[in-house]
């Protein structure tokens, strides 16, 4: 298989990548090693939540922050990839989540508030439409609606948390029987997602949720389940048949609002007609003379060359594979470089869990163009350019910045990829 | 924290403690079982589990040997539920293990274990993963797993049934006395600090490791060794039944087949005090070389966590160390040795005969009490009510089957898809004062148990405590955290591969979809609290009173 750029990973740092060569005329080809687990957590994309991993107020402005980390951290992915690109990456994917049908919100000049599972408020630029009603900068109370049976969301829990965080007005939390579900019923959000596309049934709850919403300008957080596949349509009917402004809170996997976000893009892209191969991981890079001549795949029941002019590697992190963690020694799928080492294995991590740990922060040494470098600084491959959770000190989970770093590194690669 | 009375105060919820009480029960005398942590929160629940043919002791420490031959055939009458009837092999993989070998079938036969040598190739059609390195194999069919979460839960809830009370973190901070006399016990709730008094006729020290320093508060001295032993847990079962080396006992020797994981044990330490029990990479590295040396797979299953117990040795005085003290047991009657009325040490011993521990030491102080009635604990099940107890647990009900969770009836809503906890499994242990957090919850379900460790299930549970306590919000939130933390203290010893990425699957869950390190960050009830439930009573939780939850169990 012969291509310009071929786009190597799952997240939004391929997808930004392969709509950039795809914007630019060039010929591209995504390589998906399989589905990452790492697609619940882009119900949203978090350009920058928090200054620090440890700062307590939320940031209001993400564009100055991120100049200002820009500034501070040379070595940052958001460094690396520049302010050009970050602005630059989230415009492309506005207009890409427009073009493709995807109803998304935001822009870098402010954040949302938006309230979790756990009731927590959580900063984010960019969202689904179906999300932003529940912005707590607005001053409007919240009812939280919960099912009887899904244990995925619980509106108890989350509401006992927001009214304690949030004393703007009255939060409260009621629980429904959706027909057809009950305690008996084991049953995920894809299930519940996929009922909500039906009229009857969606009115079925509709009906019950406006004899509980007693409130006047209540809204209605409800988890992230109004339909799976056309999820404008179901989420609009829901919502003039409630009566109320409707919120959806993300879930855990399967995350039914990621799955619209990720299913809708690549369709949008096949649709154009570039080429995905599924379920491939890359296990080998041929590097001659300084230049990447291959990549190959495993695909099922052969070993699958990619041949391509440059290439994106934009995977997200361990979970896809990125790296592969030994005991003592992790090393890269591609050059079969050792990335780091460790003593022991307790020196990857943080003695808490919700502290900064040190395994996330392991990635490849990067050239100036983003290309992995050896300790020398020398590029690993001429036409090789990196995104996402494989570049060293990648790590979101504190700062909350995991959507926006991956599009700004996705769409800075892909423009050095296109100039390579 | 109000004052009361009962006939004999137990102090331990190990196994030992437990079977106590129950003894205690059966012979119609009335008990409270006080335990500073929760139940099989000490030695027990960070046993390997394995329920000990003898084999491993038959050659240099023949009484323990025979008492786990006895012991075994009694738990697999009384205890079925607790019990996989695995079998075992003793496998001979260096010359030094071949020279062990006559020893070893001298022993078994002297101390009446049950032993067969069978050629290599039936036991690698047996047992598909023994490793190249295996010359001699012995089928041991008396070996077994035990669980012990459910071994000491069926214990106290068969004593509770018969009107037998538990109080789950509750320390004992001093005695009361009448001169010679002990006359009652002080106690201090471990997570409130609230203080009362149980007066009582009669203590059982039955702490094992712990027990020097219960002893302590009386002023009198009993010299128990804390020995550390390390144990690795691998995703999968890599065999139907245990797999022993066959040699003098020693570093990472056994294989265990607990349900559907593999435990690799374990090493032996002595520690400066029964709760210093610090992760040595070498040993968890030691594990997995020597589990390797059995059996295949080890090296390339998924590990989970690493987690240390400690042994309660008895020094009988002797110049042995670690594993070269007996397993055997003691007790201690305090009358006769301190001149304390109404105080009895039961010390030493292991999981497998925690029944004859509680027998010996109930006799004595029975003896004093006046009460004549024999022990029936060897007769009586632990389910004798003909309740649904065993459905609490899945439990395997045929012989050596690699995974017990066959006969689950399909989509069934489950709480815990790692370990097939269903919302019923979990919902009467919030009803029960004795739990007090998610990791008590954890240890009489499972949930949490599996390659996940809680990433899911710690939700749904934290949840619980809101609609089924009246918790309130960030103190569900911190035991939400809680949980995971402690799950995370096991998994970072075997930090690579499958268990590093899940993790980031965990952090990423939590960090980044819930926002939960700003929960605990932002609310300060939430992030000063140490103890996660302590606040229930005060939520408007709707605990019952421990009779009537037996009632409903």
């Amino acid at each position: 298989m012969k291509t310009d750029v071929a786009v190597i990973g799952t997240g939004l740092a391929a997808l930004a990548a392969a709509r950039t060569v795809q914007q630019s005329g060039r010929r591209v080809v995504l390589v998906w090693p399989g589905l990452s687990s790492l697609y619940f957590l882009y119900a949203t994309v978090d350009v920058i939540g928090y200054p620090t991993a440890t700062a307590a107020d939320p940031i209001a402005h993400p564009a100055q922050a991120v100049a200002r980390l820009i500034a501070q951290e040379p070595s940052h992915p958001y460094a690396r990839a520049g302010m050009k690109a970050v602005e630059a990456g989230i415009a492309l994917m506005l207009e890409w989540f427009k073009e493709a049908g995807l109803a998304w919100e935001g822009t870098l000049d402010r954040n949302f508030l938006l309230p979790t599972a756990t009731g927590t408020p959580k900063p984010c630029c960019l969202a689904p439409a179906s999300m932003t009603a529940g912005d707590l900068s607005r001053p409007d109370p919240i009812v939280l609606c919960g099912f009887t049976g899904y244990q995925d969301f619980a509106p108890e829990f989350a509401a006992a948390n927001l009214a304690r965080q949030w004393r703007t007005a009255e939060v409260s939390a009621v629980r429904i029987t959706a027909p057809g579900y009950g305690p008996d019923r084991h049953f995920t959000s894809i299930d519940l997602a996929r009922s909500f596309e039906d009229a009857a049934f969606r009115d079925a709850v509709a009906a019950q949720l406006r004899e509980r919403v007693t409130s006047q300008g209540a809204r209605v957080g409800i988890p992230g389940v109004l339909g799976l596949t056309n999820p404008s349509e179901s989420f609009a009917a829901f919502q003039r048949a409630v009566g109320h402004p409707v919120f959806e809170i993300p879930t855990v996997p399967p995350s039914v609002i990621a799955l619209r976000l990720f299913d809708r893009l690549r369709k949008h892209l096949q649709e154009a007609g570039i080429e995905i191969i599924w379920a491939a991981p890359a296990h080998a890079a041929d590097v001659t003379d300084g230049r990447c001549r291959n990549v190959l795949l495993k695909a099922a029941g052969h070993e699958l060359p990619v041949e391509a002019e440059s290439y994106v590697v934009a995977l997200e992190d361990w979970v896809d594979g990125a790296f592969r963690a030994g005991v003592h020694t992790v090393r890269d799928p591609f050059f079969h470089q050792p990335i780091a080492w460790s003593n022991v294995p307790t020196d990857r991590t943080a003695e808490s869990l919700f502290a900064t740990q040190p395994f996330e922060q392991v990635g490849y040494a990067l050239t100036e163009r983003l290309q992995p470098a050896d300790e020398n600084g020398t590029p690993l491959a001429r036409n090789v350019f990196c995104a996402g959770g494989a570049m060293a000190g990648y790590d979101p989970s504190g700062t909350k910045s995991r959507g926006g770093m991956a599009i700004a590194t996705g769409y800075r690669a892909a423009q050095e990829a296109l100039a390579a | 924290m109000p004052d009361t009375s009962t006939g004999v105060v137990v102090i331990g919820g190990g196994s030992t403690g437990a079977g106590v009480l129950r003894d205690l029960t059966l012979r119609g005398i009335d008990a409270i079982l006080v335990e500073k942590g929760d139940l099989a929160s000490g030695t027990t629940g960070r046993s390997h589990g394995l329920l000990h043919s003898g084999g491993r002791y038959c050659v240099n420490d023949e009484q323990a040997a025979i008492e786990c031959v006895q012991e075994g055939r009694i738990l697999r009458r009384i205890a079925r539920s607790a019990v996989e009837d695995t079998g075992g092999y003793f496998v001979s993989v260096t010359e030094e293990d071949h020279a062990w070998e006559p020893r070893f079938v001298e022993g078994c036969r002297r101390t009446g274990i049950t032993c067969e040598r069978i050629s290599v190739d039936e036991a690698r059609r047996r047992e598909p993963a023994l490793s190249k390195h295996v010359r001699t194999v012995f089928w041991v069919p008396e070996d077994g797993h035990l669980d012990p979460f459910y071994l000491v839960v069926g214990n106290v809830e068969s004593a509770r049934r018969r009107g037998a009370r538990v109080m789950t973190h509750t320390e004992v901070s001093g005695f009361l006395r009448e001169g010679d006399r002990l006359t009652g016990v002080r106690i201090r709730d471990s997570k409130t600090g609230e203080e009362g008094t149980i007066a009582c006729q009669s203590v059982i020290n039955a702490t094992g490791a712990w027990a020097g320093l219960v002893a302590r508060l009386l002023g009198v001295e009993v010299k128990v060794v804390p020995v550390k032993g390390t144990m690795v847990v691998l995703s999968r079962r890599l065999a139907h039944a245990a797999i022993n080396r066959c040699h003098k006992p020693g570093d990472g020797d056994i294989v265990v087949p607990g349900l559907s994981v593999s435990i690799l044990g374990t090493t032996s330490a002595k520690v400066p005090h029964p709760e210093t029990l610090p992760i040595e990479w070498d040993e968890v590295r030691r594990m997995i070389e020597e589990g390797a040396m059995m059996l295949d797979g080890v090296t390339t299953a998924r590990a989970m966590r690493a987690y240390a117990g400690v042994r309660p040795l008895y020094d009988l005085g002797a110049e042995a160390e670690g594993r070269e003290m007996s397993r055997n047991f003691a007790v201690i009657d305090h009358q006769e040795r301190d001149g304390i009325k109404g105080f009895t040490s039961i010390v030493g011993g292991k999981v497998t005969t925690f029944r004859l521990m509680a027998e010996r030491v109930v006799d004595v102080a029975a003896r004093h009490l006046g009460v004549s009635t024999p022990c029936t604990t060897a007769e009586v099940p632990l389910n004798d009510r003909d309740e649904p107890l065993d459905q609490l647990r899945h439990r395997p009900s045929v012989l050596g089957v690699p995974k017990p969770h066959g006969e689950e009836p399909p989509l069934q809503p489950l709480l815990c898809e790692c370990e097939l906890v269903r919302p019923q499994d979990v919902a009467p242990w919030f009803k029960d004062p004795a739990v007090r957090d998610l990791e008590d919850v954890r240890r009489r379900t499972r949930s949490g148990m599996g390659p996940c460790q809680a990433a899911i299930c710690s939700y749904r549970l934290a949840a619980r405590l809101v609609t089924d306590r009246g918790v309130d919000g960030p103190t569900a939130t911190r035991a939400m955290a809680d949980f995971l933390e402690t799950r995370w203290r096991g998994v970072r010893h075997v930090f690579w591969g499958s268990q590093l990425r899940n993790m980031q699957v965990t952090t990423g869950l939590h960090m980044e979809l819930y926002n939960v390190d700003r929960q605990l960050m932002l609310d300060p009830v939430a992030g000063a609290s140490p103890s996660p439930v302590a606040a229930e009573g005060q939520g408007g939780g709707t605990a019952p009173e421990p009779a009537q939850v037996a009632g409903q169990r």
